[in-house]
């Protein structure tokens, strides 16, 4: 059970020119949760994660993580809080593919403060790479990768973990790998948001937030959530006045 | 545990992966490098080697009398010893005056033939040079003269003087393309004998070593102590030789720069291609907290590396690539300047970071949210 906020956002929005991406999100996340956030592709997801995880900036409202308005901080200074306060895992892993499993562990403690092998070890360990410490990203499986993906993520111990669909390029039994991985971080403390498309996966969280069209809806199941398909997100990008463009695209739709 | 050294192992790491790409930094750096260092080389050794190869122009430095009409050969002598050590590349004094012979009356030039070959090196020579200075037995004439009185090489010539007659053997013909063609040459103590006029020249001329300016100085200095003497350099090959090193320096310098142009464009080619290959990695390197300024200062530390060991072998290369340019144009070997080095790393630095600045800005503007999204 949540102690505190750790994460909280107030009339957040997004724009992208014309295109509206967030509009008015308001969330709280407690120190400790592990939320789910889904959604059908383009409704501002990873737009939303970017914006948590301080490597995007909102156009409007405010941000706070931990206490701080990640609003107030310029690139600078978001740069030092996702080095001190938050763990990133990508969909694609991205690990430096000229350093091993180790070093690229290492690299997260490079740029939070200094490097230290022993608990760069640990974190490999607790993924369950402890064997894989001297291989290249290129000798290691997918799943393999997202291990040290996530314990590069967890080796400063940050209180937030942001994973933008982190299963997404897995088969089952390395899902499955990974999700354990994140229970277990969550039983330890962390505080955990996934973006995921896949109900199975939200499930597995302790909450889950609904986006569509770039806000959070209530009372929407996780199957529906992420089933609308794109050609209405399409149709909601068409300007009103263009009525015979929206009725074709309403047409197709279903 | 000692903490290991990130930088090193991303500085190590990244250069030996992409083999192909750095070679292609690798050499467009080390090429400019040996070219500019060659060039460089010659540049510097240059005055010295087209000094030397100018003299073989012949002499550049005439000393004759003022209001008389000869020397004493004294004054010869006095030349040579006042002259610094090593300046004097050859001379001879030259005592004219004519003289019958039993064809017809010549005009006759004692010198020193040992001189000749260095003071008029562009003479063509039917026959052989007289080698000795004091050779009593043979001489040299010029073709026009010699074709006068139908002389060739071997024949005999006597010269007649009050029922005195000396016989020269013609050693050699000689084409000048000046007034030399019409002079016999014979030894300067033979010529003094022969024309009474013992120790007396009419002029010497010299060959000069002519760095930085020295022969003007020499003359200067001649002139000042000798003022009843005329001394001048000659400045028709002087004033050549300035002309002919400006335009080399300058035509050097010309090269060099086409050159670091195209290396710059085929380092910057190159860079921007890795650092097209490498966005993902320094967009993840951003997302996990590094500041824009480690990465440039990463990439930076990469590419002057690279620059800095493809310098060292181009000026391996340039110092033997100066070495062909020096037997192939002088004739002789270029010598080692150290300021070349400097002046070779300074360049191919420049040049590195020349070509970095728009690969680099491509890195400062990497925004890690939009290159990360999954796909």
């Amino acid at each position: 059970m949540a102690n505190a906020i750790s994460v909280e956002t107030r009339h957040v929005g997004k724009s992208f020119g014309s295109v509206k991406a967030l509009d008015d999100i308001d969330l709280r996340i407690g120190s400790g949760e592990f939320v789910a956030l889904m959604g059908a592709s383009g409704s501002g997801k990873t737009t939303l994660m970017n914006i948590l995880s301080c490597l995007d900036t909102a156009s409007s409202g405010e941000v706070w993580l931990d206490g701080v308005n990640a609003a107030t901080l310029d690139e600078e200074g978001r740069r030092e809080f996702r080095a001190r306060h938050i763990g990133l895992v990508f969909q694609q892993f991205h690990l430096i593919p000229y350093l091993n499993a180790l070093e690229n562990v290492m690299l997260a403690q490079h740029y939070h403060s200094v490097t230290d092998e022993t608990s760069a070890r640990a974190a490999l360990d607790k993924v369950g790479l402890g064997h894989r410490l001297d291989h290249l990203p290129s000798q290691l499986s997918g799943g393999e990768q997202q291990r040290v993906c996530i314990a590069r993520a967890i080796v400063n111990q940050p209180p937030i973990i942001f994973a933008d669909e982190p299963t997404g390029n897995l088969d089952e039994e390395n899902e499955n790998r990974v999700l354990e991985i994140f229970e277990k971080l969550h039983a330890q403390g962390h505080t955990i948001v996934m973006v995921t498309h896949n109900p199975l996966l939200g499930n597995r969280a302790g909450r889950i937030i609904h986006l569509q069209y770039g806000r959070i809806v209530e009372g929407v199941s996780v199957v529906a959530a992420t089933k609308e398909i794109p050609v209405r997100a399409i149709a909601r990008q068409v300007p009103a006045s263009n009525a015979s463009t929206m009725a074709m695209i309403e047409s197709v739709a279903p | 545990m000692a903490a290991p050294d990130m930088r090193r192992i991303m500085l190590r790491r990244a250069i030996s992966l992409r083999n192909q790409r750095v070679l292609v930094v690798f050499l467009a750096l080390m090429a400019g490098a040996a070219i500019v260092n060659a060039l460089a080389s010659v540049y510097f050794d240059i005055n010295i080697k087209m000094s030397s190869e100018l003299r073989t122009f012949g002499a550049n430095f005439y000393v004759g009398p003022g209001k008389e009409h000869t020397l004493p050969e004294k004054d010869f002598e006095a030349v040579l010893m006042a002259a610094p050590e090593g300046l004097i590349n050859a001379g001879s004094p030259y005592l004219y005056g004519s003289a019958r012979s039993e064809l017809e009356r010549v005009a006759l030039a004692g010198v020193r033939f040992s001189q000749l070959g260095q003071l008029v090196p562009y003479w063509q020579v039917e026959g052989d040079w007289v080698g000795v200075d004091f050779d009593d037995r043979n001489a040299m004439i010029g073709r026009t003269l010699a074709g006068r009185l139908e002389l060739k090489v071997n024949d005999r010539l006597t010269l007649v003087k009050d029922g005195e007659k000396r016989s020269l053997r013609i050693k050699g013909i000689i084409d000048a393309g000046d007034a030399s063609d019409s002079l016999l040459f014979i030894g300067l103590p033979l010529a003094q004998a022969w024309l009474d006029k013992p120790h007396i020249i009419s002029h010497a001329f010299f060959s000069l070593n002519n760095r930085a300016g020295e022969v003007e100085a020499f003359a200067g200095k001649l002139q000042a102590e000798h003022p009843d003497w005329s001394v001048r350099p000659i400045r028709k090959v002087s004033a050549n030789e300035g002309e002919v090193l400006l335009k080399i320096q300058g035509l050097m310098g010309l090269i060099s720069i086409v050159i670091l142009l195209l290396s710059t464009l085929c380092v910057n080619t190159s860079l921007t291609a890795i650092v097209g290959e490498r966005q993902k990695e320094f967009a993840l390197q951003k997302a996990i907290g590094a500041s824009t300024q480690s990465i440039v200062r990463q990439v930076l530390l990469e590419t002057l590396s690279i620059a800095f060991l493809a310098t060292c072998v181009g000026c391996l290369l340039g110092f033997l690539l100066a070495q062909v340019l020096g037997q192939t144009v002088f004739s002789s070997g270029i010598s080692l300047r150290g300021v070349v080095i400097p002046i070779t790393l300074a360049l191919a630095l420049g040049v590195a970071l020349a070509a970095g600045v728009f690969p680099l800005r491509r890195i400062m503007r990497i925004q890690p949210a939009s290159v990360l999204k999954g796909e």
